[in-house]
């Protein structure tokens, strides 16, 4: 399997620069000013200069581009996702610009694959980081580089399903506001206490009406465990399960995602977040503030 | 002032084998268990007119009764909360010879917990149960918190942080038992003492938790045979008096994962248990010779010394160094191996060994009151016996 | 040293819509929250254009109009929602006849961006 990768990786890297790609308009400054006036740039020397990082910009494949044969993440790509490194995410972007460019000129570009890395245990789970070296040209003229680098990664291989909380009368709101992304806590509409686990009635003053607040979703670890074993339904271990003390005052258990279980501390900021299971079934979720 | 001490006491103790796999039925498990003790006490079925187990066992009452070919019960209970109800049997056993509603009262336990299922396992069925313990399991099962490791590791790891025990502190625990289970042939590690160094080597389970803070999982059973103490003294072993036999529950309490209380340093349950443990028999700490402490996971060993006040919060670590909870130390914990060196029975191997210890033939002897304890992070009970 | 001053910005959906378009980037987890949902994401966010040139115009509305950018460097973190805040940090140390200037882009969840930006006099 490796080999295939590598064997791939190799062949891709010896073809080296794909065709020139031309961009679908030449430089220009509608497409200048749409840029500037949504990401709030005031910068005066634009438009008669094109931002220097609008350069890839220039040459997306657009609404209904389709990717050229010869280019290289495209083909890795696939032997990737064959290999079941299906899930992509960008990890590094890095920009090199010779010159500003004008309305007018008409842009090119090429790429090639630098290298393959991998395979890799990261926070996502096993992967390849895939590095593309792309060059702009006006003519022959090289005006702007780019190192793109994406990790391809193994998506979680669940054990069977998550396990589905039991849900009644007492509890529904919790998992009605997980679904709406909203973390809510019981209180006491007489006394103002809050509580988790809900229940019926409020054990300070005995009110039978609970009624509930929507926690701000921050917290800190109180106590956290690293599972190993034995395999737990619909998780990938080993996995971090945090119990957190949330600002409102009460605390809560949920898995602390895309961590090393080494950097993991008691008293480490949180926030909630939120994983989809299915249509039916949304559960809290910590990630780490840092 | 009206008492359960040295009402009644334990006559008789039986098992079966214990093993990794016992071919053969739990109900056969707790038939053979049930005959050995009655054999061991001197009585016949027909002397039997009292039955209590766990909530948990797979043997109803009358599937044991009509095995065993006992012709009437007017007794019979269990006791919820997993490995919490151990001492809770004998404690329902006394109370009913104690009030004159049975006679002979068998308490047993009997499982393939190995071999058949496994609680270390997660089980997706605890959490679905539609009972309230099914949606209190709701706010961690599904959060990927669903096996016993997991729930104390949890408490272990806060544990650690306030007071600053280690894993080694957890480590004397596994290396007291093993040493203890070395020497008892009837224990699956006899022969198989453990280093400190071999359980920081053992792999993770649950971090903090190693392999070797964890107890076995084992198939057999245990029954022990509760009468009068009147009674007991006519028949062979010299008996285990009950001096004190208790259950506890603390404030808002939940099945191995209390956590949503107070510091999270505790087993308030078990102070419960203790409180009474010290009124009921009149006895102090320092009266205990030897303790049964429920070892599923060493962890809650050094808590349960503290709730017990045999020393401080916080102080156990102190308490077990050099060797003081091995024989020969200051307080010998677990003198059959415990569940992590003998087998695990959820508690009532542990009482069995209280009863050798009182009549003298524990392969790790040591005079005086015993004191056993029942699971440990679920709502629990205790006892203390003498001579 | 100099510390840039702040650039906060409120990513609205509107403006990881518009941003998106802007940049030419379709891809629906930026525009479609029922589709970003449905890929296991909180909500659209920011596409990496966009970011990038965020970390442009945090170092050139410091930098003035005058200065060339010549390169952007960066490391890619954790997502930035619709809803969110993004607030862009930085500090600025010469190097040679160039300002090399180290840019954090911080948003609820923790680091989105971190990164370098080069630029010079014209």
């Amino acid at each position: 399997m490796n080999a295939a990768i590598e064997a791939e990786a190799a062949r891709l890297k010896e073809l080296g620069e794909s065709k020139p790609r031309l961009a679908r308009d030449p430089v220009n400054e509608p497409m200048i000013n749409n840029w500037t006036e949504a990401l709030g740039d005031r910068n005066p020397v634009y438009p008669e200069l094109a931002p220097p990082a609008m350069v890839q910009v220039w040459t997306m494949y657009g609404l209904n581009g389709v990717r050229d044969d010869d280019d290289p993440l495209g083909a890795m790509t696939k032997v990737l996702d064959d290999a079941g490194y299906t899930s992509v995410v960008a990890t590094n972007c890095e920009q090199t610009y010779h010159r500003y460019l004008r309305p007018g000129e008409q842009l090119a570009v090429t790429t090639r694959l630098s290298d393959v890395v991998g395979p890799k245990r990261t926070a996502l789970g096993e992967g390849w980081f895939v590095t593309t070296l792309s060059t702009w040209y006006v003519d022959d003229e090289p005006v702007a580089e780019m190192m793109f680098r994406v990790l391809k990664f193994k998506p979680p291989e669940p054990t069977g399903s998550v396990i589905r909380p039991l849900v009644n009368q007492d509890t529904e709101f919790f998992w009605a506001g997980t679904a709406a992304r909203e973390l809510r806590v019981q209180r006491c509409p007489d006394c103002q206490a809050l509580r988790h686990p809900p229940g019926p009635f409020c054990p300070r003053c005995g009110s039978g009406t609970p009624d509930y607040v929507v926690s701000c979703g921050r917290g800190e670890i109180f106590s956290y465990v690293v599972h190993h074993h034995p395999p737990v339904p619909g998780k990938r271990l080993p996995i971090v399960i945090a119990l957190v003390e949330l600002e409102e005052g009460v605390r809560m258990l949920g898995e602390l995602l895309d961590v090393s279980p080494d950097d993991v501390r008691i008293g480490q900021p949180v926030t909630v977040d939120w994983s989809r299971v299915d249509s039916d079934l949304t559960l809290p979720v910590w990630r780490a503030v840092p | 002032m009206r008492t359960l001490s040295g009402a009644a006491a334990i006559a008789g103790i039986g098992a079966t084998e214990f093993s990794k796999q016992s071919g053969r039925t739990e109900l056969r498990l707790a038939v053979e268990a049930v005959r050995s003790a009655l054999a061991d006490a001197g009585l016949e079925p027909s002397d039997v007119d009292g039955l209590v187990t766990f909530t948990m066992d797979s043997n109803s009452e009358i599937a044991v009764a009509r095995e065993l070919g006992v012709p009437r019960l007017s007794f019979f209970s269990r006791i919820n909360f997993g490995g919490g109800a151990a001492c809770a049997t004998v404690q329902q056993a006394a109370m009913a010879v104690a009030t004159g509603v049975a006679d002979v009262v068998v308490c047993y336990r009997a499982f393939n917990e190995r071999s058949g299922h496994r609680f270390g396992r997660v089980s997706a069925a605890v959490a679905s149960a539609p009972t309230t313990n099914g949606i209190d399991a709701s706010w961690s099962y599904p959060m990927g918190l669903g096996t016993p490791a997991a729930d104390v590791a949890m408490f272990a790891r806060r544990y650690q942080h306030v007071y600053g025990a280690t894993s080694e502190d957890f480590g004397r625990v596994a290396v007291a038992d093993r040493r203890h289970a070395a020497v008892n042939p009837n224990a699956w590690f006899h022969g198989k003492p453990i280093t400190l160094a071999d359980h920081q080597a053992s792999r993770w389970v649950v971090e903090p938790l190693h392999l070797l803070d964890c107890c076995q999982e084992s198939d057999g059973g245990v029954a022990l045979v509760v009468t009068s103490v009147e009674r007991a003294r006519d028949l062979p072993h010299p008996p285990a008096v009950i001096a004190a036999a208790a259950q506890g529950s603390g404030s808002d309490q939940f099945v191995m994962t209390s956590y949503y209380r107070d510091d999270l340093l505790g087993l308030p349950e078990m102070r419960v248990v203790g409180d009474q443990l010290w009124a009921q028999s009149g006895l102090r700490p320092d009266d205990i010779s030897v303790a049964v402490l429920y070892d599923h996971f060493t962890p809650f060993v050094l808590v349960q010394l503290e709730e017990l006040g045999f020393c401080r919060p916080g102080e156990a670590r102190d308490f077990i160094a050099d060797g003081a909870i091995e024989i020969g130390g200051r307080l010998p914990v677990n003198t059959h191996g415990g569940q992590l060196g003998e087998a695990y029975i959820h508690g009532m191997n542990g009482i069995a060994e209280a009863v050798r210890q009182i009549r003298g033939t524990s392969y790790n002897q040591v005079d005086g009151p015993v004191l056993v304890t029942a699971g440990t992070g679920v709502p629990t009970s205790g006892l203390i016996v003498s001579r | 040293m100099t510390e840039l001053p702040e650039l906060a910005i409120d990513t609205t959906a509107t403006f990881v819509v518009s941003t998106a378009l802007a940049t030419r980037d379709f891809q629906d987890v930026h525009h479609d929250r029922d589709a970003a949902v449905a890929r296991g994401s909180k909500d659209i966010f920011l596409n990496i254009l966009t970011t990038t040139g965020l970390v442009q115009r945090f170092v050139t509305d410091w930098a003035g109009p005058r200065a060339l950018v010549r390169n952007v460097s960066i490391r890619l973190g954790v997502p930035c929602y619709a809803g969110d805040t993004l607030v862009f940090s930085g500090t600025a140390k010469p190097d040679g006849p160039d300002t090399v200037v180290d840019v954090v882009g911080k948003c609820s969840l923790g680091d989105h961006v971190t990164g370098t930006v080069r630029v010079s006099a014209p």
